[in-house]
């Protein structure tokens, strides 16, 4: 066998609001794995988290209970419980007392679990479709797709055009809240299809604005209902993924939400643990579906334990990271075109800002996800001009980090926000709130991109792109800035000199334009 | 005459044993065969009266009066099954009394019956009852109801302390447990036992019952003296109103089987229980034995463990054990020796005149099976050519000195058919494992097997080795479940994850699922899939088809399928293994949906399939269907078939055979034309609602062509034989397949067997002559 030597089994768990499930799987060398096995129980957290905001004794001893025998269940494979990679999803993300669950679990198990960001579930979902419609990559890039997936506590949706990010949202609704709701409010089944469309109806008059939905003609549903309406109605089969007629899924759709859990496990043959989220799941991705202009629902075989498995397996791999980065660029243009901003001008700053970024690479010594965030800062920060342009800095800072960009953490999505609101005007400071919140690794990271950011917004002035490209050069302290294209840069060097306070402060450079 | 859409139930399991013991009836069987075929009539029918009789008694005790899909309502049934039941049996008595043992005798083994014991043996056989039975003999004083004609109050005169019914120091006794005494009403006037029932009679135990009158006079207790009171004494009413009923059981631990010591050639054989009722009047000094009669009671043993009861489910299933001895009575087996008796214990039992069968000669002729193996050869010159000539299993799958058996199984799935095949190979595929320190687990169901089976042994070895070892033990598995509750804690002690089943489903399915690490690092597992118990044992007589491989699709569905039945994880559906009670029973039928669909004049579909059991009401339908699209049906079903085949309009492209043989037919096949593009599977699951919906099982996909082949083979042989063939008519007959007018008798087995000969032979031929022959991967 010519494969590489040694390679444990990879073992991931996730811990969502419906069930904990588990996969091992083989990783092959060029990115890819293959399943060796997975296993599920449900789980009441997202009930319990759901309605009382946190997670009961009784779901916690549950829950340690099935990590045991996953444990076991990995001995089996020679997998330790530290080896293997543990995640948690909305509902454990929302629970107020999550630090004592990891902390039981961590004691009683041996697993140790990260609590993931919805933003970063996004990104998992998204490796693990792209993986799973590899073979068919027209898929994506032909036409303009939305990628749906409806779990317990939230639904996630990406919008692509032409293979492109145009929107990544999580939406605060899931099929457990959905059934609470239904508990709580004693509500007729009416009146749970009129919530479901009232909340529908709003997030898709949102989506609207980042793609118009009915040119979305390739329509994505991930999850357990969606394999499950497939594996149930007349659908054309792949290795990885189904494809089902739309109006045999609504149709689907329509049947499931009339059966109660009851029926649905007599008559459908549905495993009682999921029973209960069949008919909301389906009402709620019909819905979606209905809105959009897709003839077809492509239903892949993968879950976020698949991405997460995918992550894993990848590491650092330049080609993916590439694609990442291009995707994370353009959900941060599409943010960008919502607001109506300067698309040239924003571009253009990104593309001086990379330039920099690369040519100083030595007096930042930071990597390839701080070069993403100044990437997206760049193209988001004038953003706030949409509101006014007094203060524009300060409304970027607050839209970007009151929206969603896909591939960016909650974490990241701050410091994006934070470089934005520094592109002019007062430097950070010891006063501003939302500055000195952040940790003090991401307040080096503002300070070292807004630098750089100032000084690339000086060189294009104008909004006119005169200086069309840069090339640098170090004498002792100074840093010279040699433009490419038009000979007047009077204006440009008038700015820098405005604008590069920061970075002589930063990088103890002065900057000149020539 | 309407023709009926299904036949019933019982009355076709009824046939099943007619063809049992016609096995025995063919003169052509060998003659210890043809006895151990009327053993297994025997303890078949045991069987069917302890759970079908069973539960269709306790449907009429539970009001439930509704036809069955047949038309018939259970009480028609019953009256059916009694009528023909007792037909049976009496053929079952008229080959062994007037063919079996008269041979026998001829061949040098004679079972001598009291009546024809000399005076000699007499004298030795009292002399052996008297030393080694007698002191371990209880006898049980019934109360028993009033004779028709009796009243009440007169029944039972001289009621006295327990010690002084049947005072045992007269006769030497007195080392035997005092007698238990069961009369009914106690001191204080309450009726301590049901009228119906004595429930110290165990089920299927042989017991001695003996009518008993109180001696005016002193007696001589000798031999002839009792003979004489017995048989001469001059009855009045008074005296028959006086008597009373006693009951011995005949100890199950004492062989049943005693050699008269003789100086003639041959071997005399006389019966325990015979010796019981002829000499059973020492056991009741002050008595005579007015009659006697042997007898056995057959009990209800279709009385689940509360699967409520999460608990403790072993202590939950011992008291189940315990409690089928107790069970209600549904059948009673009686010799002939005395109508009156008999009629007694028919009312003490509460049972009616269907239940009570009246034997001719020995009864429970179960353990003349012991007489047809061991005995039987060791006392009769040159026996073996009374029984079948052997078949040893052979050896064909077997590693090469260079490889190991995991090179063997990637190399290639493998196909083993027991016991043509001999089952070493599934026995070192676990050794294998327990002894590789590449193995990091085993994974395994264990339905029926013996606690020193090589299995259990290597399974425990390899939990010692610190393998991962998780098996789901079946402690319901019927009949067995003693055994399992035993073997299962030893397992548990070596360090084993023993899961013990599943609430309210019984795990059917076999398979065992071995997980490696390669030496690359890679994991790699390995699975053997069968369609038999892995019970080394009855691998020598049950005929089972299984499949190793180390398929990647075929490993990853088992082991989610284990992590489903050891509790890792909630039903997930599975790509190529189908598990009832979740997918098993849809797939089929869409399969045989689809071959309706594909079948057209031009190209049939074609349908084979191999079962035990044939009830399901909704695959009959769909083969009905199958039948009304111009696919050909073949099924080889070995016992109850209830589907009607032949019939114009309804099933007229269905054909029905039954082979049965020296090896229990127990692989199930299915094999699905499909167009052209064949499929073949094999299963755990008979098809029945039972084993559909109650039960764990497991339909898996023969992958490999050539192995597929081979199995169509096998398939296709059966419904060629004609040495043991029965072919079903549409009015529920079964009629023997004869070859065809001038040739001979084509036996299906014999020709694996030879099948296998020339595999193992292709084998063994010598390097240089092997170059044109061409290993084929078998």
């Amino acid at each position: 066998m010519s494969e590489p030597a040694s390679k444990t089994p990879l073992a991931v768990i996730e811990i969502g609001s419906t069930g904990i499930r588990l996969i091992v799987a083989e990783v092959n060398g060029t990115g890819g794995f293959s399943i060796l096995d997975r296993a599920g129980k449900p789980s009441r957290i997202g009930r319990d988290v759901f309605t009382n905001g946190y997670v009961s004794r009784d779901a916690t001893r549950e829950s340690i209970a099935v990590l045991l025998s996953f444990r076991e269940l990995l001995r089996g494979y020679g997998i330790s419980p530290r080896a293997a990679r543990v995640i948690a999803t909305s509902a454990l993300r929302e629970a107020a007392n999550r630090d004592t669950f990891v902390d039981r679990v961590s004691l009683q198990t041996g697993f140790h679990v990260s609590v993931i960001e919805d933003l970063e579930e996004n990104h998992l979902m998204y490796l693990a479709v792209q993986h799973a419609l590899q073979d068919e990559r027209s898929i994506l890039s032909r036409s303009n797709a939305m990628i749906l997936e409806v779990g317990g506590g939230s639904t996630e949706i990406m919008l692509l055009k032409r293979g492109r990010m145009a929107g990544s949202h999580s939406l605060g609704i899931g099929t457990v809240r959905v059934d609470e709701f239904v508990r709580s409010s004693g509500a007729a089944p009416g009146s749970l299809r009129q919530f479901l469309e009232d909340n529908v109806r709003t997030a898709c008059d949102l989506l609207e604005e980042e793609l118009p939905l009915d040119s979305v003609k390739t329509f994505i549903v991930i999850g357990a209902d969606a394999r499950l309406a497939a594996s149930r109605i007349e659908a054309q089969r792949f290795d990885q993924y189904a494809i089902v007629a739309r109006e045999a899924f609504s149709r689907f759709a329509e049947e499931a939400a009339a059966l109660s859990p009851e029926d649905c496990v007599a008559k459908l043959r549905v495993p009682w643990s999921e029973a209960e989220s069949l008919g909301p799941g389906l009402a709620i991705e019909r819905l979606f579906l209905e809105r959009t202009g897709a003839e077809e629902v492509v239903v892949p075989n993968v879950s976020i334990r698949e991405g997460l498995l995918l992550a894993e397996a990848r590491g650092p791999d330049p080609e993916h990271e590439a694609e990442m980065t291009r995707q994370v660029a353009a959900s941060a243009a599409a943010l960008g075109r919502k607001f109506h901003y300067d698309e040239d001008h924003a571009r253009h700053v990104a593309d001086l800002a990379l330039a920099l970024f690369d040519g100083l690479a030595a007096e930042h010594g930071l990597g390839g996800r701080e070069r993403l965030l100044l990437e997206a800062s760049a193209i988001l920060h004038d953003v706030g001009s949409f509101i006014r342009a007094s203060g524009h800095h300060k409304h970027s800072e607050y839209i970007i980090s009151n929206s969603e960009i896909f591939g960016l953490s909650r974490g990241e999505l701050t410091v994006v926000a934070n470089v934005a609101r520094y592109h002019r005007k007062t430097p950070p400071a010891g006063s501003h709130l939302n500055f000195i919140a952040l940790p003090r690794e991401d307040r080096i990271v503002v300070q070292k991109l807004a630098a750089i950011l100032r000084v690339a917004d000086a060189l294009d002035r104008g909004h006119d792109r005169r200086v069309r490209g840069i090339a640098l050069e170090r004498r002792e302290d100074r840093l010279i800035i040699r433009a490419e294209g038009s000979k007047d840069l009077s204006l440009e060097r008038l700015s820098l000199a405005e604008k590069s306070d920061l970075f002589e402060d930063v990088f103890g450079l002065e900057a000149s334009l020539s | 005459m309407k023709t009926k859409r299904y036949f019933n139930r019982e009355l076709s399991w009824l046939e099943f044993n007619a063809r049992v013991l016609d096995e025995a009836l063919d003169s052509g069987t060998p003659l210890l065969e043809r006895l151990k075929f009327l053993a297994i009539t025997s303890s078949n029918f045991d069987e069917f009266f302890m759970v079908r009789v069973a539960s269709l008694k306790a449907r009429i005790a539970s009001g439930d009066l509704e036809p069955e899909p047949s038309g018939l309502a259970p009480a028609e049934i019953l009256a059916a099954v009694a009528k023909r039941a007792k037909e049976i049996v009496r053929r079952q008595y008229d080959c062994l009394l007037g063919e079996i043992l008269p041979a026998l005798e001829r061949e040098g083994l004679a079972v001598v019956r009291p009546s024809t014991w000399t005076a000699a043996e007499r004298r030795k056989l009292e002399d052996h009852f008297a030393d080694l039975v007698a002191p371990l003999l209880t006898p049980l004083r019934v109360e028993s109801p009033p004779e028709p004609g009796a009243s009440a109050s007169d029944g039972l005169p001289g009621k006295s302390a327990a010690g002084d019914v049947f005072p045992g120091s007269e006769v030497g006794l007195s080392d035997a447990p005092r007698p238990l005494d069961l009369e009914g009403p106690d001191a204080s006037g309450k009726n301590a036992l049901a009228a119906h029932d004595i429930p110290s009679i165990g089920n299927l135990r042989i017991h001695a019952a003996f009518l008993l009158r109180p001696e005016q006079r002193s007696a001589p207790r000798g031999t002839s003296a009792d003979r004489g009171a017995d048989r001469g004494a001059g009855r009045d009413a008074d005296a028959a109103k006086s008597d009373r009923l006693a009951v011995v059981q005949v100890p199950p631990n004492l062989d049943r089987f005693i050699r008269i010591p003789t100086d003639a050639p041959g071997l005399r054989i006389a019966l325990l229980d015979d010796l019981i009722a002829a000499f059973g009047q020492r056991l009741f000094p002050g008595y005579a034995v007015v009659e006697r009669l042997l007898f056995k009671v057959t009990r209800d043993a279709d009385i689940g463990v509360d699967e409520d009861r999460e608990d403790d489910f072993i202590a939950a299933m011992e008291e189940v054990l315990v409690g089928r001895q107790n069970s209600w009575p549904v059948r009673l087996t009686v010799s002939a020796d005395s109508e009156r008796l008999a009629e007694r214990l028919m009312r003490l039992l509460g049972l009616g005149i269907d239940d009570v069968y009246t034997l001719p000669g020995p009864i429970d002729l179960r353990t003349f099976m012991e007489l047809a193996s061991n005995e039987g050869i060791a006392a009769i010159p040159g026996g073996e050519r009374l029984r079948y000539q052997p078949w040893p299993p052979i050896q064909v799958f077997e590693p090469a000195e260079d490889s190991t058996i995991w090179d063997e199984i990637r190399s290639g799935d493998r196909l083993l058919h027991v016991p043509y095949e001999s089952f070493d190979p599934v026995v070192r595929f676990l050794e294998a494992a327990a002894d590789d320190p590449a193995v990091l687990a085993i994974k395994m169901t264990l339905y029926r097997t013996s606690g020193n089976s090589p299995v259990v042994r290597a399974l425990t070895r390899a939990a010692r080795n610190g393998k991962q070892v998780a098996v789901l033990v079946e402690l319901k598995a019927r009949f067995d479940e003693e055994r399992n509750i035993a073997w299962a804690s030893r397992l548990e002690q070596a360090g084993a994850i023993v899961v013990y089943g599943l609430a309210r489903l019984k795990v059917h399915a076999k398979a065992a699922l071995v997980v490696r690490r390669e030496d690359n690092g890679s994991i790699r597992r390995y699975l053997h899939l069968s369609t038999g118990n892995y019970n080394d044992r009855t691998a020598r007589l049950y005929s089972d088809l299984s499949l190793f491989t180390a398929n990647e699709d075929l490993c990853r569905d088992a082991s989610v399928f284990f992590n489903m039945i050891t509790g890792y994880s909630t039903v997930q559906e599975l790509r190529f293994l189908a598990v009832a009670p979740f997918d098993l029973k849809s797939r089929l039928l869409g399969m045989i949906a689809r071959e309706a669909q594909r079948s057209s004049p031009e190209s049939p579909g074609l349908l084979m399939f191999k079962m035990n059991a044939l009830v399901d009401a909704d695959t009959i339908d769909a083969l009905y269907r199958a039948n009304a699209a111009g696919v050909r049906v073949l099924l080889n079903v070995r016992g109850v078939c209830v589907l009607v085949p032949g019939v114009k309009g309804l099933s007229e492209n269905i054909r029905v055979v039954s082979v049965l043989g020296r090896y229990l037919e127990h692989s199930r096949v299915f094999y699905f034309r499909n167009g052209g593009a064949e499929e073949m599977y094999l299963s755990s699951a008979d098809l029945m609602p039972r084993n559909l919906e109650k039960r764990i099982e497991l339909l898996f996909p023969i992958l490999d062509e050539t192995l597929r082949e081979r199995v169509h083979e096998i398939l296709a042989a059966y419904f060629m034989d004609s040495a043991g063939a029965h072919s079903l008519a549409r009015d529920g007959k079964w009629k023997r397949v004869e070859p065809a007018e001038g040739e001979k008798a084509y036996s299906s087995q014999a020709d694996f067997y030879s099948v296998v000969k020339r595999r193992r032979a292709l084998l063994e031929e010598p390097p240089e002559r092997e170059l044109p022959v061409r290993r084929r991967p078998s």
